[in-house]
């Protein structure tokens, strides 16, 4: 119609078009989803950023003082219902496998730090617990979900991400031996 | 089906870590110790020595034994035991041990330069202000970590590990900060936390106004105990 500034589309053009509008807003999804991830995060085989944090029994500890050794990064939360069950079970594992040259780290990834001294205090560990309370190293990581263990070879590469803790699930003992036995 | 360009400006990053982003990963990381994360932890390691790590030396025996057992082995697996035949093999190995050995220390050599390098280019000397953390003693004051801001903007917040307070009080001095900043008079504020005298929180902090001129500006924080009044001492040095 001339003059009326709108175009009607047949019907089959306008299904078209719909089609096309989905698929370029699915993509649009799709990358900034996945934008982040790709971003900065540690994957498989990445050098393990870096990082200091404080403990809360005291002190700082820093990830590069244990290049040469086998590192258990887990980060975990008070309000994580499997994450008291994994520490207990890496206490056992750091307990076993100490003298073999592993370490494991918990980062608590909290906003209240009072809750999460509160549930160290109810949870005691073998190994140092650390806030991270600006969230840096778990932005570092890529830490989505709870509880997330990564392991960290000798020479301070990613080698294994692990999202989920099963009670019965002993694969990452393996995992653990496999790191040990590489030598440096 | 034509795709439009906008589509591939949204397919690219998914595109580049399916094909590209897991090579450059393998890429040599000749100065990945240097490069420290800025996103968790500032800037370089205390310029001391570490100790070995425990490993090291257990891995350094288990690799020197199997080398040592591997010509022994050699030889003994050999036909007849033929002195002649088995010098040729062993000048050859020997030869290409000290060529192995070479290549390392030009490896050493130019992952020097390449620091050196890049030292100059990313802070050159008309620009550069470095911030260094010394410690006498420390028996008033266990540091826990340091803040610094220039200008009223922070640039640096060091957490301190037991491992590096230790070597500090045994004489070391850390490059806390390294930058770059214009010709004039700045602000530099120092903010000091740890344990003080009786075990309790401390915090304090010491400033200083600096000129920065054509040349590299250095500024060293010292902590130091001041016996009389049982208290530490924070104090700003220029190095003229």
């Amino acid at each position: 119609m001339a003059g009326s500034g709108r175009h009607d589309f047949p019907q089959p053009i306008k299904e078209l078009l719909v089609i096309r509008c989905r698929r370029r807003l699915s993509l649009l999804v799709l990358a900034i989803v996945l934008l982040p991830s790709l971003a900065g995060a540690a994957a498989v085989g990445d050098q393990a950023p870096d990082f200091a944090l404080p403990a809360t029994a005291g002190g700082n500890v820093r990830l590069s003082e244990h290049l040469g050794e086998v590192v258990v990064l887990s980060f975990w939360s008070s309000h994580c219902a499997e994450c008291a069950a994994q520490l207990a079970a890496l206490g056992e594992l750091q307990t076993t496998y100490r003298s073999a040259g592993l370490v494991t780290l918990a980062v608590s990834v909290d906003d209240d730090m009072l809750r999460a001294l509160q549930f160290a205090r109810a949870h005691p560990a073998r190994f140092p617990l650390l806030l991270d309370r600006l969230k840096g190293v778990s932005r570092a990581y890529g830490i989505d979900r709870l509880p997330t263990t990564v392991l960290i070879d000798r020479r301070g590469r990613v080698r294994f991400l692990r999202t989920d803790y099963h009670q019965t699930d002993n694969s990452y003992i393996a995992q653990v031996r496999e790191l040990l036995d590489d030598p440096l | 089906m034509r795709i439009a360009r906008s589509t591939w400006l949204l397919l690219l990053p998914l595109t580049l870590s399916l094909a590209g982003l897991p090579a450059l990963a393998d890429a040599p990381a000749a100065n990945s110790a240097v490069s420290a994360n800025p996103a968790v932890s500032a800037s370089p390691a205390v310029n001391t020595s570490t100790p070995p790590s425990p490993a090291a030396p257990a891995a350094d025996a288990a690799a020197a034994a199997p080398a040592a057992g591997a010509p022994p082995a050699a030889a003994a697996s050999g036909a007849a035991p033929a002195d002649a035949p088995e010098q040729p093999a062993d000048a050859s190995t020997r030869a290409l041990d000290e060529q192995i050995q070479d290549i390392k220390q030009q490896v050493v050599d130019l992952n020097k330069d390449l620091f050196v390098l890049e030292e100059e280019l990313l802070f050159p000397a008309n620009t550069q202000v470095a911030v260094f953390v010394s410690m006498d003693v420390g028996e008033f004051f266990g540091l826990d970590s340091v803040t610094l801001k220039v200008d009223n903007r922070e640039v640096s917040n060091y957490l301190y590990t037991p491992r590096e307070v230790t070597a500090l009080a045994k004489g070391g001095v850390q490059r806390l900060y390294v930058g770059n900043l214009k010709a004039g008079t700045h602000e530099l504020v120092a903010l000091f936390a740890g344990k003080g005298p009786n075990e309790r929180d401390y915090r304090r902090g010491a400033s200083i106004k600096f000129e920065k001129g054509i040349g590299a500006k250095y500024l060293e924080l010292k902590i130091s105990d001041r016996a009389r009044r049982q208290q530490p001492e924070f104090e700003i040095k220029d190095w003229e």
